[in-house]
């Protein structure tokens, strides 16, 4: 259980929704495998498998200021991963200076962020 | 140096050849631009297609230009007319009104009422101070006394707030009561909140007036060194009626203007009554002053009308029924629907000027990135000559206009199947709210965003545009390809554009023998409707390219045809829900939402509309058996196999991204034939399903076979026919090697089939069937 103190904000929706997230991604981190990743980078949009098509559903639906997209450095050439503020007016940023030569492959870059992150926190 | 930034707009979007129109252009970092009138060709810049096409046209207007940075007042307020000052009260007085605040905690001070200078500070206003309090406050210049409630409003809930100030003692009264019934407000009467406060002080001071500042309702005054006087201090919720005394009123002579009585007329300046004024056909910007001086208000960005006052009971769902529970006016401080900006060029456009989509294309420093712009619009003949019209969607346009899907849109990412893809200019409306918002947005209080206009610059109704939340092409640059495929193929055509046919009706479309429409035909007034329904019935021959067809229904004024109104109702798909009481369009009194809700399915008119959409992976058409019956074989004459469509700039397929679906329940012509459908679509495609009220598992595309791209043909009476093509991907595909493909050869089968004099290659096959089945017998 989560103690009382965790979070003394008036929406104790938040508690809720921490709980799930919790529980959620524990048993999301169990189906991340290489074979998952592998799939993702030789298809990235489309119909997946059960396991990647989980994963990928719940990186789409985190809070928009912990979500990633792609940034056009130049159309059909050059892409870069930024991360969303989740503030109106405050720009997306760059995660890192990795350049990708595809949309494909900007996309499995930004995969394989979302991926640590549920792997590391 | 700073970096070069172009934006402009037109001040019409549909224009004759011969027509004068008139630019706007705002620019940063340089004072010249270079202006060249194009014809534009195609708009997609995808490798596999033939890129980005323009035709640079001869024009007086072609040169440099003088651009300079052009300021925008964003939010929405009223201004009240008062050349006589009768407002600038410099003694007792009493600001009254009714309030349901949606932001109180934003941070800054909010302007309810008032005549008041925010730079120097002179005069007096009743608002909310940056803790959310309700407030009132005099100025005289060196000095303001404020007055604030014990404690913080509470957000979407009814109050009846006044300040008295009674210059002979100085003292200064706050008024706070909450007029929270069972419908009206967010919380009920079980949640202990309280909504009262009432406090005095005696002020050191009164009020001092400028001359000029004028009275306004949800702002106040300011002014910039650069930019001159603007509108600061805006407010975020709803004002119902609202009055202003020359005297301090007593309590009980608030308490019953709380209880609904009319208010005193003695000492009464102004008494701004929102429910006057309403028709049946619609609510104005105007808002009536019933007090003595006549001192009516005008709304600036368009204040939402039409909207639940504090007696709204939940008996009543229309401003039609009963006006005066409707006399909410909802103001937006990001609410935006003209730039107002100066006008940098005027231009007659050459009588010869073929009919085709334009744009000044206008580019600053090295014309790259934000220092190009192409400020686009649609020019008709004088007389209308080709057998066939391309009709664009503006309305669709506009509803979509600078949509912030992928930066703001919770919803987005999962119904597009992926993460969104950004450009400069997507992160430069994000920063910049003088952009203003489409009706797929919502207001930073959370409000649905139901105004748009193409008073300003649209930055997605441009061509090389890519939506960012599906990296497609979206509406206008996609609409390019079709366009593009009447070129190659060499027809003569005309455009035209939703605006002709909502202020012309029929009349715009009867020239025609055919007319073809848009990847992404979704937005339709009633008169727009009426239109096609007569054109097809009487004969005309319709081409329906795209798909999520007919669905929603929105409204113009005849006066301000470039403003849309959109009410977000009905079903359950959409961006936002126009709140419980406010489905009603405030420009028609028409309820507003999908034409589903009027009996008026997509399918009534062109056969099929809207299956579900998913984006992210189209497929191709399967033939169906209808394609291979005699009388209809001539519309896939020259196609081989039973693919169609394999492949396309839209994702890969041609059906796919919005699908549409045949359907006899909703109103599918009986002798409606399916020449082709998709089907096997990703899980990311989820039913529309209308008439399964309830979600569950089984939506998506690989189990649930509504989920397709259904090509339906039919005839209509006096020879009409209608081909709809049920996918969003289709027009996209035309371009594929050279536009030498079998969509390509699909499509002009049906146009020169529909251009042709007399009956249809379907009814004359039939009716020579017929002669011979009856002499066998």
């Amino acid at each position: 259980m989560l103690p009382l103190e965790y979070d003394r904000s008036q929406d104790r929706d938040i508690i809720v929704r921490d709980r799930f997230d919790t529980l959620r991604r524990e048993f999301l981190r169990t189906i991340v495998t290489p074979e998952v990743i592998e799939e993702h980078r030789r298809s990235p949009l489309g119909q997946h498998s059960e396991r990647l098509e989980r994963l990928l559903i719940y990186f789409r639906q985190r809070p928009l200021d912990e979500r990633y997209a792609l940034r056009t450095v130049e159309p059909f050439g050059k892409y870069q991963v930024v991360r969303l503020s989740g503030h109106r007016g405050t720009p997306p940023r760059a995660v890192d200076e990795t350049i990708y030569a595809s949309a494909n492959e900007a996309l499995h870059g930004l995969f394989l962020h979302c991926i640590r992150d549920l792997l590391e926190t | 140096m700073a970096q070069i930034k172009i934006f402009g707009y037109a001040d019409k979007i549909s224009v004759k050849a011969g027509d004068t129109i008139q630019f706007h252009v705002s620019a940063d970092g340089t004072s010249t631009a270079e202006a060249h009138l194009v014809r534009l060709i195609h708009g997609d810049e995808h490798p596999h297609g033939p890129g980005f096409i323009e035709e640079e046209i001869d024009c007086v207007a072609n040169g440099t230009w003088r651009v300079e940075k052009q300021f925008t007042q964003v939010g929405a307020f009223l201004e009240v007319a008062d050349p006589d000052r009768k407002l600038a009260l410099d003694g007792s007085i009493t600001l009254c009104a009714f309030i349901w605040p949606t932001w109180p905690d934003v941070g800054h001070r909010q302007c309810l009422l008032g005549r008041w200078d925010n730079d120097k500070n002179h005069g007096y206003g009743l608002g909310i101070n940056p803790s959310g309090r309700l407030e009132f406050w005099v100025g005289c210049g060196n000095e303001i006394d404020y007055l604030q409630a014990e404690l913080p409003l509470q957000k979407q809930a009814w109050y009846f707030v006044a300040a008295t100030f009674d210059a002979r003692t100085g003292r200064a009264t706050l008024y706070q009561e909450g007029v929270v019934n069972r419908y009206n407000s967010l919380l009920g009467k079980v949640a202990p909140v309280d909504y009262r406060s009432h406090v005095s002080e005696v002020f050191r001071f009164r009020q001092h007036n400028l001359p000029d500042t004028p009275f306004l309702v949800a702002g106040s005054r300011d002014w910039h060194a650069l930019r001159g006087h603007f509108v600061s201090q805006l407010y975020c919720g709803k004002i119902d009626r609202c009055g202003v005394f020359d005297r301090p009123l007593r309590r009980e002579e608030l308490d019953a203007i709380r209880a609904g009585e009319p208010p005193p007329s003695f000492g009464m300046v102004a008494c701004w009554d929102t429910t006057k004024g309403y028709t049946d056909r619609g609510i104005g910007d105007l808002v009536v002053d019933i007090g003595p001086n006549r001192l009516d208000a005008n709304g600036y960005n368009r204040p939402v009308r039409a909207q639940t006052g504090y007696n709204w009971n939940g008996r009543n769902d229309c401003f039609r029924l009963a006006p005066h529970e409707y006399g909410g006016i909802e103001f937006h401080a990001d609410a935006m629907i003209d730039s107002n900006w100066k006008v940098t060029r005027t231009l007659q456009l050459p009588e010869t000027l073929r009919s085709g989509a334009y744009a000044m294309r206008l580019r600053g420093g090295d014309g790259t990135g934000l220092g190009e712009e192409y400020v686009v619009f649609f020019v008709r003949p004088r007389v209308p000559t080709g057998r066939i019209a391309l009709l664009f969607s503006t309305a669709t346009y506009l509803a979509y206009a600078n949509e912030r899907f992928a930066t703001d849109g919770h919803i987005v990412q999962p119904m597009a199947g992926q993460p969104p893809t950004i450009c400069e200019v997507d992160i430069e409306i994000y920063e910049n709210p003088e952009f203003g918002a489409g009706c797929y947005d919502s207001h930073a209080d959370g409000a649905g965003v139901c105004y748009s206009s193409y008073r300003r610059p649209m930055v997605n109704m441009r061509p090389k545009y890519r939506i960012a939340a599906f990296d497609l092409p979206w509406n206008f640059p996609a609409d390019l390809s079709i366009l593009a495929w009447l070129e190659h193929m060499g027809y003569d055509y005309d455009v035209l554009t939703d605006e002709d046919v909502h202020l012309e009706g029929v009349a715009a479309m009867a020239p025609y023998a055919c007319i073809l429409n848009s990847t992404h035909p979704e937005y339709h007034s009633e008169r727009m409707l009426d239109a096609h329904e007569d054109y097809i019935a009487g004969g005309g021959r319709f081409i329906c390219m795209g798909a999520n067809s007919f669905c929603c229904n929105v409204a113009f004024r005849d006066d301000e045809p470039w403003i849309l109104e959109c009410r977000k109702t009905g079903g359950h798909w959409k961006a936002w829900a126009a709140r419980p009481g406010e489905y009603h369009l405030a420009t028609t009194g028409q309820m507003g939402g999908i034409w589903t809700g009027f009996q008026r399915w997509g399918q009534k008119l062109v056969g099929n509309t809207f299956a579900g959409e998913g984006f992210a992976h189209s497929q191709p058409y399967r033939r169906m058996p209808d394609s291979y019956d005699p009388a209809l074989s001539w519309i896939t004459e020259g196609i081989e196999g039973d693919i169609i469509g394999d492949f396309g700039l839209g994702n890969g397929g041609a059906a796919g991204i919005e699908i549409d679906c045949y359907r006899l329940g909703f109103g599918t012509p009986p002798n409606a034939k399916i020449i082709a459908s998709s089907g096997g679509h990703p899980d990311n495609y989820i039913a529309h399903d209308e008439e399964g009220a309830y979600s569950h598992q089984g939506f998506s595309g690989t189990h649930n076979y509504i989920l397709r791209a259904d090509m339906v043909y039919f005839e209509a009476p006096n020879n009409g026919a209608v081909f709809a093509t049920g996918s969003i991907a289709f027009g996209m595909a035309l371009p594929i090697n050279g536009f030498e493909n079998n969509v390509s050869q699909l499509l002009s089968n049906v146009v020169n089939a529909f251009v042709r004099p007399g009956p249809l290659p379907s009814s004359a096959i039939r009716e020579g069937k017929e002669s011979v089945e009856h002499l066998a017998i």
